[in-house]
């Protein structure tokens, strides 16, 4: 029972007392809980936002190939096929891990935890939430891959004859991390760590 | 306060709660739960970081200055530098995409940088506290953004997807990123935020 009196600033690292209201770090001031509902409705309304990108970037392509004025394109998924025939098995891999599992992850995580939270759970569950929580964390920037290598191809394939751009796709994805990141930081840390002290 | 906080710390990754003693010269102190790195020897690993943040710079600098790789399509040939990406971005208008590969991949590495240095210069004259505290806050912030390390990877899974149609040179850069991904993994990202509050309440306390 000891654990839940104190909490871990996401800023700074440093500890706090745990209260049922407004928390600001004593440390470095910034806001690490506040009132629980208003902040579930900003964590709503950002993951709804990147789910919308979500598909907008996986519809639209992410890659354009201007070959002797004949143009292709090319979604996420499309890439990643075209890798697997070529027989880039590990690249295409990478690629689906990257950008279609690791968003579709962060999303249904922040969706259990936006509506698991009132629930009362044993305490083992919720140490494997805040767990995971930590390894989405850690995870998610890597969904950047592919918006780094389109931009790559698009500076190296440059030429008069083959010339790579972006497509409208790539900038969908970037705001699609840019949102699930936003709706990450807007959830209430005590939604994640609560039963991370058993009962 | 009954108690000081100060004397605890919190796992990152499992939230269980510890109390701090000093460590030796060296040694790190682990989660008892899950293992996770709490701490390391505060003075240690703050002075390792300042000092590779020297030379974090001077090869970021130099990873930017010359070609990371040079690309052969039949006659044409073109080369990949990290302004040269940025600006291509922008060319295209893809405005959005081109801001945030910015602030990814040059300014939050050089703001880590810039804030290990700065902070290194303020705690050792024991001057402008205030300030030092809002260093060590927008350390932690850029530090989540500075992605030079996936921008590494990607440049590998570009090359898988050029070969074949190209001939590909690895410049000058591609030596210097290497380098500079592996001292920003080892000593600028492994610092834990705890080390530094630490190391700051020390440097103008004397605690
Ligand atoms: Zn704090
Ligand atoms: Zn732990």
């Amino acid at each position: 029972m000891m654990e839940n009196r104190y909490i871990r600033c996401p800023y700074c690292g440093s500890v706090n007392y745990n209260k049922d209201e407004v928390i600001y770090c004593r440390n470095c001031h910034n806001k690490i809980g506040s009132k629980v509902e208003a902040n579930l409705h900003t964590a709503w309304a950002m993951l709804v936002t990147a789910v919308i990108f979500y598909i907008i970037a996986n519809i639209y392509p992410i890659l354009v190939i201007d070959k002797f004025g004949v143009t292709s394109q090319n979604t996420i998924i499309g890439g990643v096929i075209a890798l697997w025939d070529e027989g880039s098995y590990p690249i295409a891999l990478i690629i689906f891990f990257a950008s279609v599992f690791v968003p579709l992850l962060k999303f249904f995580l922040i969706l259990y935890i936006l509506t698991n939270y009132k629930k009362p759970k044993k305490g083992s569950k919720k140490v494997d939430q805040a767990k995971l929580y930590h390894f989405t964390e850690i995870i998610g920037p890597w969904s950047m891959i592919d918006v780094f290598v389109v931009s790559i191809l698009a500076t190296v394939v440059h030429f008069g004859n083959i010339k790579i751009t972006a497509g409208i796709g790539a900038t969908a994805f970037v705001l699609m991390v840019f949102f699930t990141m936003l709706s990450a930081m807007s959830i209430d840390i005590r939604l994640i760590k609560e039963g991370a002290s058993g009962n | 306060m009954d108690e000081n906080l100060d004397n605890l710390v919190i796992c990152s990754k499992c939230h269980t709660v510890h109390k701090k003693i000093d460590l030796p010269y060296k040694k790190v102190a682990k989660c008892a739960v899950c293992g996770n790195k709490l701490y390391s020897d505060v003075e240690n690993a703050f002075y390792k970081a300042v000092s590779y943040s020297v030379t974090a710079l001077i090869l970021f600098v130099v990873a930017n200055l010359y070609p990371i790789i040079k690309v052969y399509i039949g006659s044409n040939q073109s080369i990949l530098t990290i302004p040269s990406m940025v600006a291509t971005l922008f060319d295209e208008n893809f405005y959005v995409v081109g801001s945030i590969v910015l602030v990814v991949i040059f300014i939050a590495p050089l703001s880590v940088i810039f804030s290990y240095l700065a902070l290194w210069v303020l705690t050792y004259f024991k001057i402008y506290k205030n300030f030092s505290k809002h260093i060590i806050s927008f350390l932690m912030v850029s530090r989540n953004w500075a992605m030079v390390d996936i921008f590494g990877v990607s440049i590998l899974v570009a090359l898988v997807k050029l070969f074949g149609y190209a001939q590909i040179q690895p410049g000058v850069s591609a030596y210097a990123l290497v380098l500079f991904i592996l001292v920003d993994l080892i000593f600028l990202k492994s610092i834990k935020p705890v080390e530094l509050w630490t190391y700051f309440s020390r440097a103008y306390d004397g605690k």
